[in-house]
This record gives C-alpha cells, structure tokens and sequence, in this order.
C-alpha cells in the first residue's frame, strides 16, 4: 500500500482544491445567511453555519485522504498487473525458449559454465523484474543445467564402459589369434589338429568383430590400427574373415589397389558387416559376390547375395538407419533387438568418408555398394606384402622367388664346374660360401655331391678337363675317393691331398 | 584409448581359414608328402587366388610341399590344400620323392669303402 509511496500525480494538486470547494460554498452560505437574517437569529445562524462548515470541512478533508488512497491502490494494483504479466511472459519464455535453448547448447556440447554465464548476463532479462523473481528463474535453469549435465555424464560413463570392456576384450582376441597363429604354424603338419586350430581362430575372429561394434557404437575407432597400407584384396579377405559363412562369399575380381593403412580396419569392419548382413539375409545355399571395381570418385566394393529381396520401405528403413546413424548415433536408441550392423556401418562411412548406398540386386537379393573415395585409396607398391598374404600384392617376394630358383638350378652345372677348385678348402665348404652368396642354401648339396663325381668319370668331365687332358685320368681314383671321404666325414681329412690334386687338375 | 595392436604389424588382416576356404586337409586322401616334388606346368594365370599364383610361380621349377611352404609362410596344411586345389585343376604336377629303399645303404657305402682304403 505504502509501499510504492508514489502519490497520483494528476489528481494530486486539484484534488485539496476541489475537496475544498464544498467546505468554502458552506462557508459563503453561512456568511450570506448570517448578513441576511435579522440580528436576534444571526448568533444561531452563525453557531450552525460554523457546525456546518466544520462538518462538510471534516467530511471533505476524510473524502480527499479516501480519494487519494484509493487512487493510489489504483496506480499501485496496475503496476503489480503489469509486473504480473511481465512475469507471466517471462516464465513462458523460460519453459517454450530459453530451457530448450540450454537443453540444446548442453547437447552439442557447451560447457555448463559457459551457458549459465551467459543465462545470468543481465541483457537477458527484461528490467522490472524482482530480484527474487530472477534468482528463482535462474535456480530453475541451473537445475535443469545440472540435470542434463548429469544425463550427459552418466551416457559418457556408460559408453566408455562400453568402450573400455570392449578394448579390453579387443586386446585378448588379438593376442589369442596371435597365439592361434603360432599354434597354426606349429602344427601345420597335422591336419586334424591344424582344423581344429582353424575354427577356433574363426570363433575368435567373430568374437573380435563383436568388440569392434561395441567400440564403434561407442564412439571409438574399431580396433587395431594399421601402419602401412594394405592391398585391397587383403581386406576383403580380412572382411570375409570375420563372418560366420565366409565360405559362401565369393570373391571375384579386385582391381590392384591398396587401402591406407588409416582405413583399413574401419574398411574391413564396415565391409564385415555389410557381409554378414548378406549372409545372414540370404538362403544357406546361396552365394555372396563380393568384387572391387574401379571407379571415377575412388573404389566401389559391391556386395550382392541373392536373397530375398529388400523391399522399398525396407529399404528405406535401412538407408534411414545408415543416416541416422552418420548423424551420430546414440546407443539408447538401438532398442531391445538392436541391429547393430547398419548402425555401425553407418558410423564408419560418416568418420571415414565411404559411400554406402543399398539397392535392390539383379539377382534378387540386395546389392551393397562401399565406395572408397580416393584419397584412401594407394598403389600395391606402398603396401606390406608380408605374412601370408604372399600373392596379394602380386608379390615383390612372389617376382623375387621365381628370379632366385632358375639361377639357383642353372648355377648348379657352373658351381660344379668352376668355385669347386677355385676353393681349395673342400667341397662343402666351397658348396657353403657358394650358397650363401647366392641366397639359396637348400638343394645344393645334392648337386654338390654329384658334381666332382660326375666331373672326374662321366661326361661333363670333357668340357671342363680339355686343357689338361693327361692329369685328371693320372688323379683320377685319388681324388675321387678324397673328395668322397671328406664329404662323407668332414671336410679336411684329406685337406691337402684333395686341394692340391683339385688346383693341379682343374684350376688352369 | 591405447591401442593394443602395436605389434601386430608384421600380421595380416586374413586369417589362415580363408585362404584355404575353411579346409585343413584333413579329409582327403594324403598323396602330398612333406617331399614331394611340385612342378607347375604353366605358368599363372590372371584371376587366380594370390597363393595359387604364388606356388605356380614358385614352381617353374621342381620344388618340395616343405620348400613351398617356408617360402610362402603358410603352414604346410594350407599349402597342401592350396596344393590339392592345383592337383585337381590339373595346373601343377606331383611327383613322389625317390623312395628311401632304393638308395644304396649307408651302411654298405661305408664297408665298401673300407674295404676300397684296405686295399
């Protein structure tokens, strides 16, 4: 009431004139009735016109005080009406704009802090308003704030629970299929042991496929990661090795390229589950194609089996998944039977720039096309050609084999013939050094051992003993038991005997 | 996040059940020994799978199922399914090594020998 203690300003100044008019017209009467009236009844008229005049005096003086009173709560309700509504409209732009404004700055991921500053910037608010109203709006927001931040780091906690178990499990798959590996090359040779050995790599390989998506869905890249590039063949068959029905997957052409070593296990994932849904989705009986073709923006690996065909809202469904997903995906919304597959595609394609596009396929089934864009994309040469992926870089190692073996076979006549007596210390000695310069050790013995025989009798003696005709048949049984004996029993029983016999008889 | 794969460089993304299309050479009949000799009789041909073409190339000329497969790195189960696939398509030839019973004893040689210094 008192409180605003602002008087109405514009019935203010007149008011006390007006109240006082009534109180100065009794006055006047009084005066006029007094001077009017004959001399006996003035002293009454005056006494009643002094009681009238103080009563309309008084009763004025009361109205003007209530007058203005009322005018004052007059003044005093509007401003709270106005204050009320400014109120109003500022509650509802805190529930229809600034909390959805917050939820969503939170989401895309502002600090709290900095959101809350820039909440209490005074420019936010319009002026009038209490400071407790203010206080209590900004006590709301910083409630909701802390809400949605403790959302937000209870999802963050749950994923990298998730990613940190299956980076866990990651690390016993790879060095479980390290050890399977060994175990492999151990046991090569018995091949009932060597099958067993080769499905439990297999369920291993699923298993870390599984760690992959979990890590993917996570937010996280896929697994291990690659130094070098990798041939495109190598990883499609790497993909083909991480499905249950890889024996159903046929692989055709691959043109020769190699994926940087960046891409290569996203590639392989993506590419894995693309598979699996193929095989999945498709009879037992039938066959998945997968090729890799060239094309203008890159590389386009296509998928088709020939199942049952995706029908268009189905296949509508998948490509919005795949978008969905390149938008970011949240694990919350996998459901209850979550297909993982798609979603983790779609993750992959979006961090690593491929173009996955599902239609329908000519052999009825669904074709899956990757396409890999170019600058992901090398040559064979910059790529590993190790392990046993020997051919798929079309070999450096595979060209340097067929090089070494015909010199290793054609040198096997010229060893006989010349480094045998040009090195005096015996014949496996000489077949060592000659060996290990040429790279090849294996299968030269055999040669060795019938060279100097074959030199001394037979018929490759002519060509090599034409200086000296007479001294060779002159050494001839010496030297050849010599020669025999040391092979047979080291090599320098006979040390000087045979060297000074093999230097005489061959060495011009 | 640190990876766990750094030593894992030297591996290879395809597992070893892939190449031999889940096979491991229990099944068939063991005509391939650790010895036997495989010649190619041709050479590669385009579209091959990358270890066929390898063991062709390998085996221009006579090379033993043990040699192939130190050079290929492949266990030799894998090597004589790879190897079986060839036989089949009639792209290499096998040949039984020498048998052992042929061979003179070692033995004899020894005595003969001998008997040869005595002299």
């Amino acid at each position: 009431m008192v409180r605003e203690g602002s008087s109405p300003g514009s019935s203010g100044p007149t008011s006390p004139v007006i109240w006082a008019v009534p109180a100065a017209v009794t006055a006047a009467g009084t005066v006029l009735a007094v001077a009017l009236v004959s001399a006996p009844a003035r002293t009454p008229v005056a006494w009643l016109g002094a009681v009238a005049f103080a009563a309309v005096a008084l009763s004025c003086a009361v109205a003007h005080r209530r007058g203005r009173q009322l005018a004052e709560l007059r003044a005093t309700v509007a401003t709270q009406r106005t204050a009320l509504e400014r109120q109003q409209a500022e509650t509802v732009r805190l529930a229809s704009e600034l909390l959805p404004d917050v939820v969503g700055r939170l989401r895309k991921g502002e600090f709290p802090e900095d959101v809350l500053t820039s909440l209490e910037a005074s420019d936010v608010y319009e002026p009038g308003l209490t400071p407790e109203f203010r206080a209590a709006h900004l006590a709301v927001l910083r409630s909701v704030v802390d809400a949605v931040v403790a959302e937000e780091d209870l999802r963050d906690s749950a994923q990298r629970a998730f990613v940190n178990i299956a980076r866990r499990v990651q690390a016993i798959v790879h060095q479980q299929a390290q050890e399977l590996r060994g175990m492999e090359d151990r046991h090569g040779k018995a091949p009932e042991v060597f099958g067993d050995l080769l499905r439990l790599d297999h369920g291993t390989a699923l298993i870390g496929r599984l760690a992959d998506s979990i890590a993917v869905l996570g937010g996280a890249r896929p697994g291990r990661q690659w130094s070098k590039a990798v041939p495109l063949y190598s990883v499609l068959r790497g993909a083909m090795s991480r499905i249950i029905d890889y024996q159903r997957v046929e692989l055709h052409s691959v043109s020769e390229v190699a994926v940087v070593g960046p891409a290569v296990e996203p590639l392989i994932h993506a590419l894995a589950e693309l598979l699996d849904n193929a095989t999945r989705y498709s009879p037992p009986h039938t066959k998945v194609h997968l090729t890799a073709v060239d094309v203008n923006s890159g590389i386009a690996v296509e998928i088709e089996d020939g199942g049952v065909s995706m029908s268009e809202e189905a296949r509508k469904r998948a490509e919005r998944m795949l978008q969905q997903a390149q938008r970011g995906i949240d694990v919350n919304d996998l459901g209850e039977t979550p297909r993982l597959g798609l979603a983790v595609v779609g993750r992959l394609s979006q961090a690593y720039d491929f173009q996955v596009s599902l239609r329908s396929s000519a052999y009825g089934g669904v074709r899956a096309v990757v396409v890999v864009p170019q600058h992901l994309i090398t040559t064979t040469s910059a790529a590993t050609g190790v392990a046993h992926g020997i051919g798929t870089s079309s070999g450096p190692r595979g060209a340097l084999e067929p090089a070494a073996r015909p010199t290793g076979s054609t040198a096997a006549p010229s060893a006989a013939a010349v480094p045998a007596p040009a090195v005096p210390a015996g014949p496996i000695a000489s077949a060592a050094t000659e060996v290990t310069a040429n790279g090849l050790p294996q299968r030269r013995r055999k040669a060795r051992a019938t060279a100097p025989a074959a030199t001394t009798p037979g018929a490759a003696a002519p060509e090599t003993t034409t200086d000296q005709p007479e001294t060779t048949p002159s050494t001839e049984p010496g030297l050849w038991l010599a020669a025999f004996q040391s092979g047979l029993s080291g090599e320098n029983q006979n040390d000087n005997a045979s060297s000074a016999s093999a230097s005489k008889g061959e060495q011009p | 996040m640190s990876d766990p794969g750094g030593d894992w460089e030297d591996a290879s993304p395809e597992r070893l059940y892939v190449i031999t299309g889940g096979r491991s050479g229990a099944l068939g009949p063991a005509t391939l020994d650790l010895v036997t000799l495989i010649v190619a009789r041709s050479g590669p041909k385009p579209g091959m799978q990358p270890e066929h073409a390898a063991i062709i190339r390998l085996c221009q000329a006579p090379l033993s199922v043990a040699e192939i497969s130190a050079y290929l790195g492949l266990p030799v189960s894998v090597v004589t399914v790879l190897l079986d696939d060839l036989l089949a398509a009639d792209l290499v030839l096998s040949r039984a090594p020498v048998a052992r019973a042929q061979l003179p004893d070692l033995a004899l040689i020894e005595a003969v020998i001998d008997g040869l210094q005595k002299l």
